[in-house]
Protein backbone atom coordinates (compact mmCIF):
# COMPACT_ATOMS: atom_id res chain seq x y z
CA UNK A 1 0.00 0.00 0.00
CA UNK A 2 1.57 3.02 -1.36
CA UNK A 3 2.05 6.23 1.61
CA UNK A 4 -1.17 8.48 1.70
CA UNK A 5 -3.40 6.13 0.58
CA UNK A 6 -7.10 6.54 1.52
CA UNK A 7 -7.57 3.01 3.03
CA UNK A 8 -7.98 3.68 6.47
CA UNK A 9 -11.10 4.99 8.50
CA UNK A 10 -8.71 7.58 9.81
CA UNK A 11 -7.44 8.89 6.81
CA UNK A 12 -11.18 8.99 5.61
CA UNK A 13 -12.28 11.09 8.57
CA UNK A 14 -8.69 13.48 8.32
CA UNK A 15 -9.58 13.61 4.77
CA UNK A 16 -13.22 14.63 5.65
CA UNK A 17 -12.05 17.22 7.97
CA UNK A 18 -10.03 19.13 5.94
CA UNK A 19 -11.82 18.95 2.45
CA UNK A 20 -15.56 18.23 3.24
CA UNK A 21 -16.18 22.11 3.62
CA UNK A 22 -14.85 22.78 0.25
CA UNK A 23 -16.55 19.54 -1.54
CA UNK A 24 -19.74 20.51 -0.13
CA UNK A 25 -19.47 24.03 -0.84
CA UNK A 26 -19.18 23.28 -4.65
CA UNK A 27 -21.65 20.43 -4.76
CA UNK A 28 -24.43 22.97 -3.31
CA UNK A 29 -23.10 25.30 -6.28
CA UNK A 30 -23.48 22.81 -8.95
CA UNK A 31 -26.66 20.89 -7.62
CA UNK A 32 -28.47 23.79 -6.24
CA UNK A 33 -29.65 21.35 -3.34
CA UNK A 34 -28.60 21.08 -0.06
CA UNK A 35 -29.76 17.49 0.10
CA UNK A 36 -28.21 16.24 -3.14
CA UNK A 37 -25.00 17.77 -2.11
CA UNK A 38 -24.88 16.16 1.21
CA UNK A 39 -25.29 12.64 -1.12
CA UNK A 40 -22.41 13.78 -3.59
CA UNK A 41 -20.35 14.81 -0.56
CA UNK A 42 -20.85 11.06 0.80
CA UNK A 43 -20.38 9.03 -2.27
CA UNK A 44 -17.08 11.16 -2.94
CA UNK A 45 -15.74 9.66 0.53
CA UNK A 46 -17.10 6.60 -0.07
CA UNK A 47 -15.47 6.10 -3.46
CA UNK A 48 -12.54 7.59 -2.16
CA UNK A 49 -12.50 5.45 0.47
CA UNK A 50 -12.86 2.22 -1.72
CA UNK A 51 -10.72 3.19 -4.55
CA UNK A 52 -7.77 4.53 -1.52
CA UNK A 53 -4.68 2.32 -2.80
CA UNK A 54 -5.37 4.15 -5.77
CA UNK A 55 -4.69 7.47 -4.32
CA UNK A 56 -0.67 8.31 -5.26
CA UNK A 57 0.34 11.75 -4.03
CA UNK A 58 2.85 11.84 -6.13
CA UNK A 59 0.40 12.41 -9.32
CA UNK A 60 -1.50 15.01 -7.27
CA UNK A 61 -2.80 16.27 -4.07
CA UNK A 62 -5.76 14.70 -2.16
CA UNK A 63 -7.99 17.93 -2.82
CA UNK A 64 -7.46 17.17 -6.58
CA UNK A 65 -8.44 13.78 -6.36
CA UNK A 66 -11.19 14.21 -4.07
CA UNK A 67 -12.64 17.25 -6.87
CA UNK A 68 -12.36 15.17 -9.43
CA UNK A 69 -14.09 11.77 -7.86
CA UNK A 70 -16.91 14.63 -6.70
CA UNK A 71 -16.87 16.02 -10.42
CA UNK A 72 -18.14 12.50 -11.43
CA UNK A 73 -20.23 12.12 -8.81
CA UNK A 74 -21.50 15.32 -9.60
CA UNK A 75 -22.32 14.22 -13.53
CA UNK A 76 -23.61 11.03 -12.43
CA UNK A 77 -26.37 12.61 -10.07
CA UNK A 78 -27.12 15.54 -12.40
CA UNK A 79 -27.61 12.55 -15.39
CA UNK A 80 -29.71 10.76 -12.65
CA UNK A 81 -31.73 14.00 -12.04
CA UNK A 82 -32.40 14.86 -15.91
CA UNK A 83 -33.77 11.40 -16.03
CA UNK A 84 -36.63 12.13 -13.87
CA UNK A 85 -39.71 13.42 -16.30
CA UNK A 86 -39.99 17.06 -13.89
CA UNK A 87 -36.47 17.71 -14.26
CA UNK A 88 -36.07 16.78 -17.84
CA UNK A 89 -38.34 19.46 -19.19
CA UNK A 90 -35.64 21.35 -20.98
CA UNK A 91 -34.97 17.97 -22.69
CA UNK A 92 -31.20 19.26 -23.07
CA UNK A 93 -28.77 16.80 -21.82
CA UNK A 94 -26.21 18.24 -19.04
CA UNK A 95 -23.13 18.43 -20.79
CA UNK A 96 -19.28 18.45 -18.98
CA UNK A 97 -19.42 22.71 -20.14
CA UNK A 98 -21.74 24.11 -17.54
CA UNK A 99 -20.57 21.56 -14.90
CA UNK A 100 -16.44 23.50 -15.68
CA UNK A 101 -17.99 26.78 -15.95
CA UNK A 102 -19.86 25.97 -12.49
CA UNK A 103 -16.34 24.74 -10.83
CA UNK A 104 -14.57 28.44 -11.92
CA UNK A 105 -17.34 30.45 -10.68
CA UNK A 106 -17.44 28.34 -7.37
CA UNK A 107 -13.82 28.90 -7.14
CA UNK A 108 -14.10 32.85 -7.97
CA UNK A 109 -16.89 32.82 -5.46
CA UNK A 110 -14.67 31.15 -3.06
CA UNK A 111 -11.94 32.86 -3.62
CA UNK A 112 -13.28 35.98 -3.06
CA UNK A 113 -14.80 35.03 0.25
CA UNK A 114 -11.32 34.48 1.89
CA UNK A 115 -9.45 37.12 0.27
CA UNK A 116 -9.10 40.48 3.08
CA UNK A 117 -12.12 42.25 3.90
CA UNK A 118 -10.72 45.61 2.88
CA UNK A 119 -10.07 43.97 -0.29
CA UNK A 120 -12.85 42.45 -1.09
CA UNK A 121 -14.62 45.65 -0.30
CA UNK A 122 -12.61 47.71 -2.51
CA UNK A 123 -13.54 44.82 -5.32
CA UNK A 124 -17.02 44.78 -4.76
CA UNK A 125 -17.97 48.80 -4.75
CA UNK A 126 -15.56 49.09 -7.69
CA UNK A 127 -16.35 46.45 -10.03
CA UNK A 128 -19.08 44.84 -9.17
CA UNK A 129 -21.10 48.42 -8.66
CA UNK A 130 -19.16 49.83 -11.06
CA UNK A 131 -18.65 53.06 -8.08
CA UNK A 132 -16.23 55.49 -9.13
CA UNK A 133 -12.99 55.60 -7.42
CA UNK A 134 -12.68 58.93 -6.04
CA UNK A 135 -16.67 57.82 -4.46
CA UNK A 136 -15.73 55.15 -2.84
CA UNK A 137 -12.66 56.87 -1.26
CA UNK A 138 -14.30 58.99 -0.31
CA UNK A 139 -17.10 56.87 1.75
CA UNK A 140 -13.54 55.42 3.35
CA UNK A 141 -12.09 58.37 4.24
CA UNK A 142 -8.71 57.38 2.35
CA UNK A 143 -7.07 58.97 -0.62
CA UNK A 144 -8.18 57.79 -3.87
CA UNK A 145 -4.41 56.00 -4.77
CA UNK A 146 -5.17 53.88 -2.05
CA UNK A 147 -8.22 52.45 -3.81
CA UNK A 148 -6.24 51.85 -6.63
CA UNK A 149 -3.85 50.09 -4.67
CA UNK A 150 -6.12 47.97 -2.81
CA UNK A 151 -7.47 46.84 -5.72
CA UNK A 152 -3.98 46.35 -6.67
CA UNK A 153 -3.58 43.95 -3.66
CA UNK A 154 -6.79 42.61 -3.91
CA UNK A 155 -6.33 40.82 -7.42
CA UNK A 156 -3.13 39.82 -6.03
CA UNK A 157 -4.21 38.12 -2.93
CA UNK A 158 -7.18 36.74 -5.55
CA UNK A 159 -4.70 35.65 -8.05
CA UNK A 160 -2.20 33.60 -5.07
CA UNK A 161 -5.53 31.94 -3.51
CA UNK A 162 -6.50 30.63 -6.90
CA UNK A 163 -3.83 29.19 -7.84
CA UNK A 164 -3.93 27.49 -3.95
CA UNK A 165 -7.17 25.80 -5.40
CA UNK A 166 -5.54 24.49 -8.85
CA UNK A 167 -6.38 27.44 -11.03
CA UNK A 168 -3.63 27.45 -13.66
CA UNK A 169 -4.18 30.67 -15.39
CA UNK B 1 14.26 40.45 -8.91
CA UNK B 2 11.58 41.68 -7.57
CA UNK B 3 13.29 42.65 -4.52
CA UNK B 4 15.53 45.14 -6.50
CA UNK B 5 12.46 46.26 -8.24
CA UNK B 6 12.86 50.24 -8.85
CA UNK B 7 10.33 52.24 -7.01
CA UNK B 8 9.80 53.88 -10.10
CA UNK B 9 7.98 50.24 -11.13
CA UNK B 10 6.36 50.17 -7.46
CA UNK B 11 4.51 53.44 -7.92
CA UNK B 12 3.39 51.92 -11.56
CA UNK B 13 2.58 48.61 -9.55
CA UNK B 14 -0.20 50.03 -7.39
CA UNK B 15 -2.33 51.33 -10.83
CA UNK B 16 -1.89 47.69 -12.38
CA UNK B 17 -4.97 45.98 -10.42
CA UNK B 18 -7.38 49.26 -11.73
CA UNK B 19 -5.64 49.32 -15.34
CA UNK B 20 -6.54 45.18 -15.37
CA UNK B 21 -9.73 45.95 -14.83
CA UNK B 22 -10.39 48.67 -17.17
CA UNK B 23 -10.82 51.59 -14.79
CA UNK B 24 -8.23 53.88 -15.42
CA UNK B 25 -8.22 57.48 -17.24
CA UNK B 26 -7.14 57.75 -20.13
CA UNK B 27 -4.05 59.90 -19.43
CA UNK B 28 -3.29 57.54 -16.28
CA UNK B 29 -3.51 54.56 -18.89
CA UNK B 30 -1.27 56.42 -21.30
CA UNK B 31 1.60 57.15 -19.00
CA UNK B 32 1.29 53.60 -17.60
CA UNK B 33 1.24 51.68 -20.67
CA UNK B 34 4.44 53.63 -21.56
CA UNK B 35 6.23 51.93 -18.91
CA UNK B 36 4.68 48.78 -19.63
CA UNK B 37 6.28 48.94 -23.31
CA UNK B 38 9.96 49.27 -21.35
CA UNK B 39 9.41 47.68 -18.33
CA UNK B 40 9.01 43.07 -19.08
CA UNK B 41 8.79 42.46 -15.31
CA UNK B 42 5.04 45.13 -15.04
CA UNK B 43 4.23 44.21 -18.33
CA UNK B 44 3.89 40.41 -17.06
CA UNK B 45 2.30 41.21 -13.59
CA UNK B 46 -0.29 43.52 -15.74
CA UNK B 47 -0.87 40.33 -18.12
CA UNK B 48 -1.23 38.07 -14.85
CA UNK B 49 -3.66 40.34 -13.65
CA UNK B 50 -5.71 40.79 -16.36
CA UNK B 51 -6.15 36.96 -16.42
CA UNK B 52 -7.45 37.18 -12.81
CA UNK B 53 -9.55 40.35 -13.66
CA UNK B 54 -11.17 38.34 -16.84
CA UNK B 55 -12.51 36.10 -13.87
CA UNK B 56 -14.67 38.26 -12.06
CA UNK B 57 -17.84 38.17 -13.65
CA UNK B 58 -18.11 34.99 -13.20
CA UNK B 59 -18.82 35.24 -9.35
CA UNK B 60 -21.75 36.82 -8.43
CA UNK B 61 -21.39 39.20 -5.36
CA UNK B 62 -24.90 37.62 -3.79
CA UNK B 63 -23.03 34.45 -3.31
CA UNK B 64 -19.59 35.38 -2.39
CA UNK B 65 -21.36 38.42 0.38
CA UNK B 66 -22.91 34.96 2.18
CA UNK B 67 -20.75 33.03 4.69
CA UNK B 68 -19.92 29.88 2.67
CA UNK B 69 -22.39 26.43 3.38
CA UNK B 70 -21.16 24.36 5.30
CA UNK B 71 -22.32 20.18 5.13
CA UNK B 72 -24.24 19.48 8.23
CA UNK B 73 -22.51 18.05 11.58
CA UNK B 74 -23.80 14.98 11.11
CA UNK B 75 -22.55 14.24 7.81
CA UNK B 76 -19.03 13.58 8.62
CA UNK B 77 -20.26 10.88 11.09
CA UNK B 78 -22.53 9.62 8.58
CA UNK B 79 -19.52 9.02 6.01
CA UNK B 80 -17.90 7.15 8.94
CA UNK B 81 -20.53 5.12 10.05
CA UNK B 82 -21.10 4.40 6.29
CA UNK B 83 -17.41 3.32 6.13
CA UNK B 84 -16.93 1.17 8.96
CA UNK B 85 -20.11 -1.37 8.31
CA UNK B 86 -18.95 -1.49 4.89
CA UNK B 87 -15.42 -1.98 6.13
CA UNK B 88 -16.58 -6.18 5.21
CA UNK B 89 -17.34 -4.98 1.76
CA UNK B 90 -14.78 -5.59 -0.98
CA UNK B 91 -14.74 -5.72 -4.26
CA UNK B 92 -15.57 -9.39 -5.24
CA UNK B 93 -17.45 -8.82 -8.23
CA UNK B 94 -14.94 -10.21 -10.42
CA UNK B 95 -15.01 -13.53 -9.00
CA UNK B 96 -18.73 -13.14 -8.27
CA UNK B 97 -19.69 -12.74 -11.59
CA UNK B 98 -17.63 -15.93 -12.54
CA UNK B 99 -19.47 -17.87 -9.62
CA UNK B 100 -22.77 -16.42 -11.70
CA UNK B 101 -21.78 -17.41 -14.94
CA UNK B 102 -22.31 -21.12 -13.66
CA UNK B 103 -25.22 -22.59 -12.96
CA UNK B 104 -26.89 -24.30 -10.48
CA UNK B 105 -25.74 -27.81 -11.96
CA UNK B 106 -22.31 -26.74 -11.97
CA UNK B 107 -22.10 -25.04 -9.08
CA UNK B 108 -20.05 -27.72 -7.43
CA UNK B 109 -17.82 -27.60 -10.15
CA UNK B 110 -17.54 -24.17 -9.84
CA UNK B 111 -16.40 -23.79 -6.64
CA UNK B 112 -13.10 -26.24 -7.14
CA UNK B 113 -12.64 -24.21 -10.40
CA UNK B 114 -12.90 -20.54 -8.78
CA UNK B 115 -10.85 -22.04 -6.36
CA UNK B 116 -8.21 -23.10 -8.56
CA UNK B 117 -8.00 -19.72 -9.82
CA UNK B 118 -8.56 -18.17 -6.95
CA UNK B 119 -6.03 -19.38 -4.44
CA UNK B 120 -7.24 -16.46 -1.75
CA UNK B 121 -10.20 -18.46 -1.33
CA UNK B 122 -10.35 -20.13 1.76
CA UNK B 123 -12.39 -23.60 2.73
CA UNK B 124 -11.64 -25.01 -0.16
CA UNK B 125 -14.07 -27.53 -1.16
CA UNK B 126 -17.21 -25.90 0.10
CA UNK B 127 -19.48 -25.52 -2.58
CA UNK B 128 -20.64 -22.01 -2.60
CA UNK B 129 -24.72 -21.57 -2.97
CA UNK B 130 -25.86 -19.03 -5.34
CA UNK B 131 -29.66 -17.64 -4.93
CA UNK B 132 -30.83 -15.64 -7.10
CA UNK B 133 -34.57 -13.64 -5.68
CA UNK B 134 -37.03 -13.42 -8.40
CA UNK B 135 -40.96 -11.87 -8.27
CA UNK B 136 -39.13 -8.67 -7.25
CA UNK B 137 -40.67 -5.05 -8.37
CA UNK B 138 -39.33 -3.95 -12.04
CA UNK B 139 -36.08 -2.74 -12.30
CA UNK B 140 -35.20 -4.25 -8.83
CA UNK B 141 -32.23 -7.07 -8.78
CA UNK B 142 -30.88 -8.79 -5.66
CA UNK B 143 -28.81 -12.02 -5.42
CA UNK B 144 -26.40 -13.90 -2.87
CA UNK B 145 -23.70 -16.16 -2.44
CA UNK B 146 -24.01 -17.90 0.56
CA UNK B 147 -20.66 -19.97 1.34
CA UNK B 148 -20.08 -22.58 4.34
CA UNK B 149 -17.71 -21.51 7.25
CA UNK B 150 -17.21 -23.23 10.42
CA UNK B 151 -17.96 -20.06 11.93
CA UNK B 152 -21.79 -20.18 9.87
CA UNK B 153 -22.02 -19.23 6.36
CA UNK B 154 -20.70 -15.66 4.66
CA UNK B 155 -23.28 -14.05 2.59
CA UNK B 156 -22.34 -11.73 -0.47
CA UNK B 157 -25.24 -9.58 -1.23
CA UNK B 158 -25.84 -7.68 -4.66
CA UNK B 159 -28.88 -5.23 -4.42
CA UNK B 160 -30.08 -2.86 -7.15
CA UNK B 161 -32.62 -0.56 -7.91
CA UNK B 162 -33.79 0.58 -4.66
CA UNK B 163 -33.19 4.41 -2.79
CA UNK B 164 -29.93 5.63 -2.47
CA UNK B 165 -28.99 5.22 1.01
CA UNK B 166 -31.95 2.31 2.07
CA UNK B 167 -30.49 0.66 4.72
CA UNK B 168 -31.09 -3.65 3.79
CA UNK B 169 -31.04 -6.00 6.55
CA UNK B 170 -30.42 -9.61 6.07
CA UNK B 171 -31.37 -12.86 7.81
CA UNK B 172 -31.14 -16.60 7.43
CA UNK B 173 -34.19 -18.66 8.45
CA UNK B 174 -33.33 -22.12 10.27
CA UNK B 175 -35.17 -25.51 9.70
CA UNK B 176 -37.45 -24.39 12.16
CA UNK B 177 -38.34 -20.60 10.72
CA UNK B 178 -36.13 -19.13 12.87
CA UNK B 179 -34.55 -15.84 11.83
CA UNK B 180 -30.68 -15.32 12.77
CA UNK B 181 -29.41 -12.26 11.69
CA UNK B 182 -26.67 -11.49 8.99
CA UNK B 183 -26.35 -8.07 9.42
CA UNK B 184 -26.84 -4.47 7.46
CA UNK B 185 -25.75 -2.77 5.19
CA UNK B 186 -26.38 0.14 3.21
CA UNK B 187 -27.12 0.84 -0.74
CA UNK B 188 -25.23 3.15 -2.46
CA UNK B 189 -26.48 4.48 -5.64
CA UNK B 190 -23.66 3.47 -8.25
CA UNK B 191 -22.45 1.07 -6.07
CA UNK B 192 -21.32 -2.17 -7.73
CA UNK B 193 -20.17 -4.29 -4.97
CA UNK B 194 -20.95 -6.83 -3.34
CA UNK B 195 -22.16 -6.39 1.01
CA UNK B 196 -20.12 -9.26 2.63
CA UNK B 197 -22.28 -9.96 5.55
CA UNK B 198 -22.23 -13.21 7.82
CA UNK B 199 -24.33 -15.07 10.09
CA UNK B 200 -23.93 -18.15 12.80
CA UNK B 201 -25.90 -20.22 11.08
CA UNK B 202 -24.75 -22.95 8.99
CA UNK B 203 -25.90 -23.12 5.52
CA UNK B 204 -26.50 -26.72 5.61
CA UNK B 205 -29.47 -25.33 8.19
CA UNK B 206 -30.47 -22.09 5.87
CA UNK B 207 -33.77 -23.09 4.23
CA UNK B 208 -34.61 -19.31 3.08
CA UNK B 209 -32.03 -15.74 3.11
CA UNK B 210 -34.65 -12.87 3.92
CA UNK B 211 -33.51 -9.35 2.28
CA UNK B 212 -35.66 -6.25 3.97
CA UNK B 213 -35.12 -3.37 2.08
CA UNK B 214 -36.30 -0.27 3.39
CA UNK B 215 -40.04 -1.58 4.44
CA UNK B 216 -39.98 -4.34 2.03
CA UNK B 217 -39.00 -7.82 2.79
CA UNK B 218 -37.31 -10.20 -0.14
CA UNK B 219 -37.53 -13.86 0.84
CA UNK B 220 -35.58 -16.62 -1.37
CA UNK B 221 -35.44 -20.31 -0.49
CA UNK B 222 -31.84 -22.04 -0.40
CA UNK B 223 -31.40 -25.24 -1.26
CA UNK B 224 -29.25 -27.11 0.72
CA UNK B 225 -26.79 -28.83 -1.47
CA UNK B 226 -26.24 -32.61 -0.57
CA UNK B 227 -22.28 -32.20 0.04
CA UNK B 228 -22.90 -29.24 2.15
CA UNK B 229 -25.70 -31.15 4.01
CA UNK B 230 -23.07 -34.19 4.38
CA UNK B 231 -20.14 -31.83 5.99
CA UNK B 232 -22.78 -30.65 8.63
CA UNK B 233 -24.80 -32.82 9.36
CA UNK B 234 -23.07 -34.09 12.60
CA UNK B 235 -22.68 -30.58 13.87
CA UNK B 236 -25.16 -29.13 15.91
CA UNK B 237 -26.24 -25.58 15.27
CA UNK B 238 -26.20 -23.64 18.62
CA UNK B 239 -28.32 -20.42 17.84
Amino acid sequence: MPPGALSRERDVREAYAAHSGELYGFAVRSLGDSGLAEEAVQETFVRAWRAGDRFDPQIGSLRTWLFAILRNVVIDLGRARAARPSVADGGVEPSVEPLEQALLSWQVEEAMRRIGEDHRHVLVETHFQGRPYAEVAAELGVPEGTVKSRVYYGLRALRVVLEEMGYEG
Amino acid sequence: MKAEQPDSCREWRQLLGAYALGDLAAEEQAGLEAHLDGCPECRAEAESLESVARLLPLADPDRFSRPAPQPPAELGDRIAATISGERQVVRRRQRWRFGLALSGAAAAAAAVLAIAILPGSEDSGNPEQHVEFSSLPAGMKIDATLEPHAYGTEIRVYVKGVRSGTLCQVYLRGPHGERVSAGTFRYRWGDDSTAVLSSALDLSRTRAIGVRAGNRTFVAPVEVTRATADDNSNQEDAT
